[in-house]
């Protein structure tokens, strides 16, 4: 195993920048998750780690060496595709041995290690199959049976799951999870779902237009996003994000909805907008920190239901303030119906707030 | 339960009836579509096995009196001057056939790869250049190729005729095969040099062996317009010793009094391998190799 190291990675296509001076390590080990809506150039930078694509600019670190000009094949890596690209006219046998054979070992050995892969991977019975005959979770195992046969120094891992039916993607998401606990593996891994993300790595790199634009753990992030984009993505339902001004009233600091309402700021909060650039805010709230009241309350802002959506657990309702759609949580023996008048209750000490011109999040200095 | 089984039974039968229809009309045209391709063929090799005589009677005998195959024995009897010449012309046809092929499959396959998965200045211009050839109708191309030939001495050679049948096969042999790589993909060659292999391995160990079908289809092909040309070999070659199949058959036996059955038989002969060949065709287009390959 080793550690990668991505130093001002550049990649242009023509005028277009894919990746943009992205520089990141990967630690001996780790699971680190590159994640992003798609076009981010999360699936670009996994193929300038891999050689399949040639870097613009920057440095590629893999283990102590500096990989930038070496083919895939001598960088010690192996890779899973979404489409799993498994070798259609050769057995599960074959597509397993494949790269073994590559590297010239003796035939006793790879017939060793195949089993064993299969073994581990628990797919003795299906050896002698060829991939269209095999189910896609079969399909998948196979795939990343044929990266772990080799004992590569870095797994690669283009959206392994996003082919299966979600039953399976949720057991295959542990059993990747389980083998990277086992083997000690570092894994690059690339995926749009937030939630795989969130779930199986050490560190999350969240991309954006080709630019880095945190990195971190899940729960960093989570909780301390660095920018309304980032708020946005991670989370499920997403982050409610309010345009709103700031003023001052009575000598507290508030902030005004176009729509007319006001909520006045904590002192830490109060403190927080100093910093902001100009007098747009955005109000940042996860469905979990917003209380749905059914009457008024002081403080509370009257809004109106949009939907309601029982997911058994807890039930989910949508509301507009200031334009914005706002996702609050309840629980499900509270009733709410759609256009019911409602009021939410904002909780400062777990808002975000945001700096509306930068986008960028305020925090007290 | 009873209404719903005979409401659903009635609507089956509604919908057979229907469909019948459509169905028979279909059938009654393909099997005209059939006898219309297929009588010609039949009537040929039942001419080709009667005698001189029966040939020419009229009303036709539908099937000979006597069948003989005196006329295939003449044709492939090498001491028999007929025969001589006719198996010259085969052996240059399938010379001029299987040099066209094997040279466009070995250009064919690199540059309908290249076109697939390279992208390089004028990669577009120069793929609707290579098929721009065959918008024309071939004749045009007759005389400047005939002068051509001329300047650069290569009139009454075989060669001729290989080169230009390899600008009519190429530009479809590399469209064909293009067709046959991008359906390949380019994951299967990615994981190949992750895995270990260069990036000819990664063509010749995993893409070469999947694009197989494509790569014979297109040498069928080849082959088969090779074969049946005419009009070029019919221009470029006047040497008797040198003519191809198409062009031997007609010299040869409208000289005198056209012998019929032996016409026939030599067109039989003629349509064997590309009849053969096109059976082989066939199978390798049903086949769809790259399932399983990939998750769509």
């Amino acid at each position: 195993m080793a550690h990668v190291v991505l130093k001002d990675l550049v990649k242009t296509y023509g005028s277009f920048k894919a990746v943009n001076e992205v520089s990141l390590t990967v630690n001996d080990g780790e699971f680190v998750a590159l994640v992003g809506p798609s076009g981010c150039g999360k699936t670009t930078t996994l193929n300038l780690v891999a050689g399949l694509t040639t870097v613009t600019s920057g440095d590629i670190v893999i283990g102590d060496r500096v990989v930038n000009e070496l083919d895939p094949k001598d960088r010690d890596i192996a890779m899973v595709f979404q489409n799993y690209a498994l070798y259609p006219q050769k057995s599960v046998y074959m597509n397993l041995a494949f790269p073994l054979q590559m590297r010239k070992l003796p035939r006793d050995e790879i017939d060793r290690k195949v089993k064993e892969a299969a073994r581990v991977l628990d797919m003795t019975q299906l050896l002698e199959r060829k991939p269209r005959e095999l189910s896609g979770g079969q399909q998948q195992r196979v795939a990343l049976g044929r990266a772990l046969v080799r004992d590569p120094a870095v797994f690669l891992m283009d959206e392994p799951l996003s082919n299966l039916d979600a039953k399976l993607r949720v057991q295959m998401r542990s059993e990747i999870k389980r083998f990277h606990q086992d083997l000690k593996a570092t894994i690059i891994y690339v995926t749009h779902d937030q939630l795989e993300a969130v779930t199986m790595a050490d560190r999350m790199a969240v991309m954006n237009g080709g630019y880095l634009q945190q990195y971190d753990s899940p729960a960093q992030v989570f909780a301390h996003p660095v920018n309304m984009f980032v708020a946005s993505f991670v989370g499920s339902p997403a982050m409610s994000l309010i345009p709103l001004e700031a003023s001052t009233a009575n000598g507290d600091a508030v902030l005004t909805s176009a729509e007319g309402w006001t909520l006045t700021l904590s002192q830490a909060n109060a403190r927080k907008i100093q910093g902001a650039t100009s007098r747009k805010i955005v109000l940042g709230a996860r469905h979990s920190t917003i209380k749905l009241h059914k009457s008024a309350v002081p403080g509370a802002i009257s809004a109106k239901a949009y939907t309601v959506e029982p997911t058994g657990d807890v039930t989910f309702v949508q509301a507009f303030l200031s334009g914005a759609i706002v996702n609050i949580s309840v629980s499900p023996n509270i009733a709410v119906a759609p256009d019911e008048q409602i009021w939410l209750e904002f909780d400062q000490e777990r808002m975000h707030l945001f700096d509306g011109e930068s986008e960028m999040a305020l925090r007290a200095s | 339960m009873s209404t719903i089984a005979e409401t659903s039974s009635q609507r089956q039968t509604r919908r057979r009836v229907r469909v019948d229809g459509w169905r028979w009309g279909g059938r009654i045209f393909l099997v005209l579509m059939l006898l219309y391709t297929a009588l010609p063929m039949v009537w040929m090799l039942l001419t080709s096995i009667k005698s001189g005589f029966a040939a020419m009677q009229l009303p036709p005998q539908w099937w000979p009196d006597q069948p003989t195959l005196d006329s295939y024995q003449k044709l492939l009897d090498p001491q028999n001057s007929v025969g001589q010449d006719f198996l010259r012309f085969f052996w240059n046809s399938l010379f001029v056939s299987t040099a066209t092929t094997i040279l466009s499959v070995i250009v064919a396959v690199p540059a309908a790869y290249a076109f697939s998965r390279f992208t390089f200045p004028g990669r577009n211009f120069l793929f609707f250049a290579v098929l721009l050839r065959n918008m024309f109708p071939a004749v045009i191309f007759l005389v400047p190729l005939f002068i051509l030939m001329r300047a650069i001495g290569l009139v009454n050679t075989h060669g001729s005729l290989i080169l230009t049948y390899l600008t009519f096969g190429l530009p479809l042999a590399i469209w064909l095969l293009k067709g046959f790589y991008d359906n390949i993909p380019v994951q299967l060659e990615q994981a190949a040099r992750i895995d270990g292999a260069t990036r000819f391995q990664a063509f010749v160990l995993i893409v070469m062996p999947l694009s197989a079908p494509g790569i014979i289809a297109t040498a069928i092909y080849s082959f088969i317009g090779a074969w049946n040309e005419y009009i070029y070999a019919y221009t470029f070659l006047s040497k008797n010793e040198q003519l191809t199949l198409p062009v031997g058959i007609q010299r040869f036996f409208s000289e005198n009094t056209t012998d019929f059955p032996g016409l026939m038989a030599a067109s039989f002969m003629m349509s064997v391998p590309v009849v053969v060949l096109f059976l082989l065709l066939q199978r390798y287009f049903v086949r769809a190799l790259t399932e399983g390959a990939v998750k769509h």
